[in-house]
């Protein structure tokens, strides 16, 4: 291979990488944000008894849970504007697919996470005369929590990969930044391997977070 | 909403999207068929290999597991032609991506299955005087393998999903069909819809599947202490 | 030593083994001669499990030579270490055979494979003679009815005789038992002991680590009591246990009170 490595194109358009690095972060921190508080709702809903509440919410995860990410986004940004009242632009449905996949994944951590909570708990708690809602606030969400958080910090390391999705609909994150520059300074092997670098940074310690945290739960049980 | 729902495009090219089907289903196919030998050796070479081989398949399996695979996509795509002088098509790229990326995954699941075995079944093998790599064939992998049969179909499913990015290197996907359909008819809402509910159909089916295999494993109770 | 039958089988010399600074067992000397039943006793922590693991290299020694049949284990570097490579530590286990407090029978496979497992991916016997060893090993135990049943399907006791079975089947020249009954229900533990009972009745050279006194005072040759990783004790059961010397025999009696010498006859 005698191929002459150039990465002076990356120094130069640094700042415009810098730009993506930075909407990528946005977009995953809102993802991230909205997601995590809409699933409560949801895994809450489909804990419920009452069927108009809980076969909606079933419905809507399984939707999001088994269709693939990129589908979603390309049908927030190509098909739904068609029936939207508001405009969509990419970020919007970038925005939409990211945060509705990352509710419907992290509705089952929250389900999951409030069934491992032993019953007895829920029995010591009602037997102290605790309402269902402090029960659940006091006693249970916090144990419960405590146990999902590998699960959720596994969510926010898929999240910030899966927004090079947004790449496709040009919304201008690093992904898509670095296809950019490679096509203007035609230098794809530099600028992809720069960008792979970039992302390895920030998503390795939260992977090694999540290995760390896994660990010490498994010796704790 | 006033608008006019008209499917009329999607049966017309529903052989299309059909042969799209076909294309995601064989990428993932051998992606799985490379992938997870290539993540059992990744698995062995980290938990039994000197630093040597340790190291090096720890940090192939962080940095596969840590970069979208669209960036490593386009790295096999666009990058590695230019590097070794050799054209490579989308579909070669495409197994190649998802092999390496699929095998980082497998290697994770193989690990967290052999590690999951008793550590007395390692010493009661020793003690009948087996070597490592007997006890690894014979005792340790047939029952970590039992145990690690939903974790590899969930796999196979994500990665299902996950090569839906070969559309964007033109590999014709089920993705690459609906994108190709929807561009030419203008009908966006009904084919993406379409292609939604095809992903939806095939990927529900495969984790009813999962979610019955692990309740009959886990209920056949396989692994007493013993 | 009158007889022919003193050939010696095992022979420890100052065998030391420590864990980081922590010294477990201290300059062990044993000589085992064929068909002796030695029971290894100690509070927890005395090292009478590590000195029986070390027997057969399930724990590396620190220090010591292991001797079976006139043979050193291990090849002598040029400073006097010792280097193990696994061929021969396979070779050496496969001729001595242990038995686990927690039975780790091979789940996934039925009790007859279990017992042809080391015949056959050890010691490469064929089919015809794997299978006559599992029959005639299994009949011993008692469990040659259960043969094709998996291992989930038995008993406490009967996965242990099956764990005794699958360690004869290597014809070993000893065998080790590590708390072979500690795992058990009490109402299972008899069964057990009389496996082991009858192996040491038809020569079997056997070292025992239990807590059960009623037994090593009735099948027992010699008892060793350890304390601190050395043989503070031994000698034949009465001495042993009915007049001990050393203070810390004497303590560790006191705290087995509830057993009855001898067995109670229930016939």
């Amino acid at each position: 291979m005698d191929y002459q490595w150039d990465f002076s194109a990356v120094v130069t358009y640094w700042p415009v990488l810098l730009v993506g690095l930075k909407n990528t972060i946005i977009l995953a921190a809102v993802c991230l944000v909205l997601g995590l508080f809409f699933g409560l709702f949801v895994g809450a809903a489909r804990y419920s008894s009452n069927r108009l509440v809980n076969w909606p919410a079933t419905a809507f995860v399984e939707v999001f849970r088994n269709t693939p990410v990129l589908v979603q986004i390309m049908w927030f940004y190509f098909a739904f504007p068609i029936i939207s009242p508001i405009e969509v632009n990419a970020f919007t449905a970038a925005t939409l697919g990211l945060t509705l996949n990352t509710v419907a994944f992290s509705s089952e951590i929250y389900r999951a996470g409030i069934q491992s909570i032993s019953k007895g708990q829920w029995e010591a708690a009602k037997a102290l005369g605790m309402t269902y809602t402090e029960q659940m606030r006091r006693i249970i969400l916090p144990q419960a929590i405590r146990r999902m958080v590998p699960a959720f910090t596994n969510r926010a390391v898929e999240l910030v990969k899966m927004t090079s999705l947004a790449s496709v609909i040009a919304y201008g994150e690093l992904m898509h930044q670095a296809k950019t520059i490679s096509i203007i300074a035609f230098n794809p092997i530099e600028m992809y391997t720069s960008v792979a670098i970039i992302f390895f940074v920030l998503i390795a310690p939260l992977s090694l977070l999540v290995q760390r945290l896994e660990m010490k739960k498994r010796k704790s049980s | 909403m006033g608008y006019e729902w008209d499917f009329s495009v999607v049966f017309g090219n529903f052989d299309l999207l059909l042969l799209g089907l076909v294309n995601t289903l064989k990428v993932t196919g051998l992606a799985l068929f490379f992938g997870i030998p290539l993540g059992l050796v990744l698995a062995l070479m980290r938990l039994y290999g000197n630093k040597a081989l340790r190291w090096p398949a720890g940090f192939i399996i962080e940095f596969l597991r840590s970069t979208p695979p669209i960036a490593q996509l386009f790295w096999f795509f666009f990058a590695l032609p230019i590097l070794l002088g050799v054209e490579i098509d989308p579909f070669s790229a495409s197994v190649l991506t998802f092999s390496l990326q699929s095998s980082a995954f497998f290697a994770e699941v193989f690990r967290g299955g052999i590690q999951s075995i008793d550590n007395g079944q390692w010493e009661a093998a020793k003690a009948i005087g087996m070597t490592r790599n007997a006890t690894l064939q014979r005792i340790i992998l047939p029952q970590a393998v039992k145990r690690m049969i939903p974790a590899f179909l969930e796999r196979a499913i994500e990665l299902m999903k996950t090569t839906t990015l070969v559309s964007t290197i033109s590999y014709s996907d089920l993705l690459y069909q609906a994108n190709t359909i929807a561009q030419s008819s203008y009908r966006t809402l009904e084919v993406y819809t379409t292609a939604a509910a095809m992903y939806f159909v095939v990927i529900l089916a495969c984790s009813l599947l999962v979610g019955r295999l692990e309740h009959r494993l886990g209920r056949s109770g396989e692994i007493t202490r013993g | 030593m009158e007889t022919n039958q003193n050939t010696e089988v095992l022979c420890l010399e100052g065998l030391k083994k420590s864990f980081g600074d922590l010294l477990v067992l201290d300059n062990i000397d044993l000589r085992v001669t064929k068909g002796e039943t030695i029971v290894i006793l100690g509070a927890s922590g005395s090292g009478k499990s590590t000195m029986l693991r070390c027997v057969n290299f399930m724990e590396v020694p620190s220090g010591g030579r292991i001797i079976l049949h006139g043979e050193q284990v291990g090849k002598e570097n040029q400073n006097g270490s010792r280097t193990y490579d696994e061929k021969s530590l396979s070779d050496l286990r496969s001729r001595v055979g242990m038995v686990f407090q927690h039975f780790n029978l091979f789940p996934h496979m039925t009790v007859k494979q279990n017992v042809m497992e080391g015949p056959r991916t050890v010691l490469k016997c064929d089919q015809a003679e794997c299978e006559r060893r599992a029959k005639l090993y299994l009949d011993k135990v008692g469990l040659g009815w259960k043969a094709d049943a998996w291992p989930s399907e038995l008993s406490g006791g009967q996965q242990q005789r099956v764990a005794i079975a699958r360690a004869l089947a290597m014809e070993p020249d000893i065998m080790l038992f590590d708390e072979a009954t500690s795992a058990l229900d009490p109402e299972l533990v008899g069964e057990v002991l009389e496996t082991m009972k009858q192996l040491a009745e038809e020569g079997m050279t056997m070292l025992i680590v239990t807590h059960e006194l009623g037994f090593a005072y009735t099948v027992a040759d010699r008892v060793l009591f350890l304390s601190k990783g050395k043989i503070l004790e031994q000698g034949a059961p009465e001495a042993v246990l009915i007049n001990p010397k050393e203070e810390a025999t004497k303590n560790f009696l006191r705290g087995h009170g509830s057993f009855r010498l001898p067995e109670p006859n229930l016939d």
